[in-house]
């Protein structure tokens, strides 16, 4: 009996032991209680743009005391990771930047806490861009509900290889062929023009690259800057009705012309995530990618003068960005201690002086609306013009709680309608009603 | 005091208790808790976040069953276990064929021949991905070498299936080689000399002696293999993502719904249909496998 007591015991406090060890002790790193050192933990993908913002804690820690730690998860696990964080009764950011589409899903479940009427005490609102404030902070959109602060903000942008532009030969060569001069594509046609001219795969050279990757959100980034441009929609203006708005003509020659650009790609364009965009461009061999604005720094620290940067092209004279970016959003599932650190950051990181040390880190693109109209900033580097204009130009995909339903159909049905798996107006067809579907059962139709 | 005695009797059971019960507690837990959990959740409209969750019947399972998705994975899962299964044991039993005989060297070959089998599936499926890969990956560099077309391997639509199933097979088919050496091994060389005394060919020593008392364990082979197969996640999340139209197999859909969309309500359905699904398979087999043993003992 002594035995099984014994074992009984001994198998108790060994499980005991196991969970305390696997646990985690949230008080542990909350260190909010006064004695302890005060700290705030940040989560966000990993990239560039993170090693900034750890930088710019560290200057916050020298003025607060508050240390911060930005926390960077990789890319591919980012959104499963924060989900399945939320689900538990406390999570161990204080302060998720979270991708602008999340933000419907943090707002409605009581994920991301409301900062309506607390921001206007620390920021003026009207220096925040509107188009950022929109489709970044706000839900619903334009609504006047805050839920995040404006982060990284960023939209699709046109890096081209000025070099092979301005060839005295390639221009001649151009001239000749099209009867107009080499220049930087204005329009989606002229785009496809320059895109065919130099593609030339025996010479492994490359007319263009553009986000087309099916694992998340990539060919449906890259596609609607061509959908919006050429009249297309997701949805009608005023509701979330799809069907008959999504299926017309103009998207269905958007993605059409899209299926002509992966074309001039080099092999397996079709399939391309942000990254390998980049290092289609950056190993030397394609005339010109769409790209986030946020790797665009890498790419002209690399080539220096021999690339250049402007919006993406326009079509009928409408020009429209994919919105990319983040905000920062505390989470409720912190407590209230910290909650009151993130918006001591938050308001510390929102100051004209910050955001003008934040556009000085790789790939630190702001919202603050008057250092994006500014002279100044504009002339700083080659990029900094072209995306400034985009902002004004900027949308969004959905960002509804089911926004993530709505991506993976939208992946589905363009990605069937590029490999021409189904005929473009039936995909498009069948999404839209996928997609009301999807909506009516979230009863947001 | 007799051991038959009720005292030493309550000892036997208390010490059996405490040796058994840690085990049957941890079943509990980890087994028939998740199981049951899961079962309820699939009657629910419970999401990854948020509290707001109602109870809503059969919706989940009307939704499964109505679904073409849940139809397309399952029907992509059914050919992958069929296609990489079978190439698999095909492959897996040649080779040990090839290599049931013993040769010089024939330590460093077994060895080199089971290392895909010794790593994991998310490290094969990221391999796989870069050998593949159309732009830079060593095989089409190989084919450009050799003169030959290029294919692209993980973005063709009607490649990018057959090439998930390629590195499975790379992966697998030392599982099945091993197997099928146990079994070779197994026979005894008194079979195999009465056969030829018998005079008996080649041929019918195979169909009739190697093949037969092989069957059982290459049997059981595929059995594993196959619940397994049934289960294809990693190399599909390595290659396309779980979201490819064209790969999606019923485990990278259930991830989808789960953790991407955040329906757990619904996928616990998907979960409770694919366990179902493997319950009815695995069922199969054991009964073929008794069928077998019972025809061996006859």
């Amino acid at each position: 009996m002594k035995l099984t007591a014994l074992a009984t015991t001994l198998f108790l406090a060994a499980s005991a032991a196991l969970l305390t060890a696997c646990g985690d002790d949230p008080a542990k790193s909350a260190g909010a209680d006064g004695s302890a050192p005060q700290r705030l933990v940040v989560w966000w993908f990993q990239w560039a743009p993170a090693d900034g913002l750890q930088e710019l804690g560290r200057e916050f820690q020298k003025e607060s005391g508050i240390e911060v730690v930005v926390e960077q998860i990789p890319l591919g696990s980012y959104q499963e990771k924060v989900f399945l964080e939320f689900g538990a009764g406390r999570t161990r950011f204080d302060i998720v930047i979270g991708d602008s589409q999340w933000i419907g899903r943090g707002a409605t479940k009581g994920l991301y806490l409301e900062l309506t009427d607390w921001l206007p005490t620390v920021v003026d609102l009207a220096t925040i861009h509107p188009r950022a404030a929109k489709y970044l902070c706000e839900y619903p959109e334009g609504s006047g509900k805050w839920f995040a602060a404006p982060c990284e903000t960023d939209a699709v942008g046109l890096a081209y290889r000025k070099d092979w532009f301005e060839d005295p030969a390639e221009q001649a060569a151009f001239q000749a062929r099209f009867g107009r001069a080499l220049q930087v594509p204005g329009t989606w046609q002229e785009f496809a023009e320059v895109a065919e001219f130099f593609q030339r795969p025996d010479a492994k050279r490359f007319g263009c690259s553009l986000p087309s990757d099916r694992s998340y959100d990539g060919l449906t980034m890259g596609v609607q800057n061509l959908l919006w441009a050429f009249g297309g929609r997701w949805h009608a203006e005023t509701s979330n009705r799809v069907v008959g708005e999504l299926d017309t003509p103009e998207s269905a020659a958007a993605i059409e012309f899209y299926k002509r650009l992966v074309k001039l790609g080099p092999k397996g364009a079709e399939r391309l995530d942000y990254g390998q965009v980049l290092e289609s461009f950056t190993n030397g061999s394609t005339a010109m990618i769409l790209n986030y604005f946020a790797f665009f720094p890498g790419i002209h620290a690399q080539f220096g003068d021999r690339v250049g940067f402007a919006v993406v092209p326009a079509h009928a004279g409408r020009r429209v960005a994919s919105l990319g970016g983040q905000g920062l959003s505390i989470s409720t599932k912190t407590p209230p201690a910290q909650q009151e650190l993130a918006k001591k950051f938050i308001a510390w990181f929102l100051q004209r002086r910050v955001q003008e040390q934040w556009i000085t880190k790789p790939a630190g693109f702001t919202a603050n609306a008057d250092i994006l109209a500014s002279a100044e900033f504009r002339a700083k580097t080659p990029y900094n013009a072209p995306f400034a204009e985009s902002v004004d130009t900027m949308r969004d995909f959905w960002n509804v709680p089911v926004f993530n339903e709505l991506l993976s159909v939208t992946q589905r049905y363009v990605g069937m309608a590029v490999d021409g798996e189904l005929p473009t107006e039936e995909a498009l067809k069948q999404l839209a009603i996928e997609k009301e579907r999807i909506l009516k059962d979230a009863g947001l139709l | 005091m007799s051991p038959d005695s009720a005292p030493a009797r309550r000892r036997g059971a208390g010490i059996a208790w405490g040796l058994v019960g840690p085990v049957l507690l941890l079943l509990v837990a980890f087994n028939v808790f998740p199981l049951v959990y899961n079962v309820v959740l699939s009657f629910t409209s419970r999401e990854l976040v948020g509290d707001d969750w109602r109870w809503v019947g059969g919706a989940n399972y009307e939704r499964v069953f109505t679904d073409p998705l849940f139809a397309g994975a399952l029907r992509r899962t059914a050919l992958f276990v069929l296609c990489a299964v079978g190439a698999e044991l095909v492959l897996g039993f040649v080779l040990a064929l090839a290599l049931v005989r013993g040769f010089r060297g024939k330590g460093a070959v077994l060895a080199v021949v089971l290392v895909p089998m010794m790593l994991s599936p998310a490290v094969m499926g990221l391999f796989g991905a870069l050998v593949l890969n159309g732009n830079y990956g060593v095989l089409n560099q190989i084919l450009g070498g050799l003169g030959l077309p290029q294919p692209q391997w993980l973005s063709d639509r009607g490649l990018k299936f057959w090439s998930v199933v390629l590195i499975d097979v790379w992966m697998w088919t030392p599982f099945m080689t091993l197997i099928a050496l146990a079994g070779l091994s197994s026979i005894p060389a008194q079979v195999h000399e009465a056969a030829a005394i018998d005079r008996a060919s080649r041929w019918r020593v195979f169909t009739r002696i190697t093949l037969p008392m092989t069957a059982p364990l290459l049997g059981l082979a595929v059995l594993l293999r196959a619940t397994d197969a049934l289960k294809q996640f990693d190399l599909v999340m390595a290659t396309t993502g779980p979201n490819d139209a064209a790969t999606q197999t019923l485990s990278t859909l259930l991830y989808q719904v789960v953790f991407r969309d955040g329906k757990v309500g619904l996928g616990a359905a998907f979960a409770c249909v694919v366990l179902v699904v493997v319950i009815a398979l695995a069922t199969v087999f054991t009964r073929y496998l008794e069928h077998l043993r019972r025809a061996r003992e006859a």
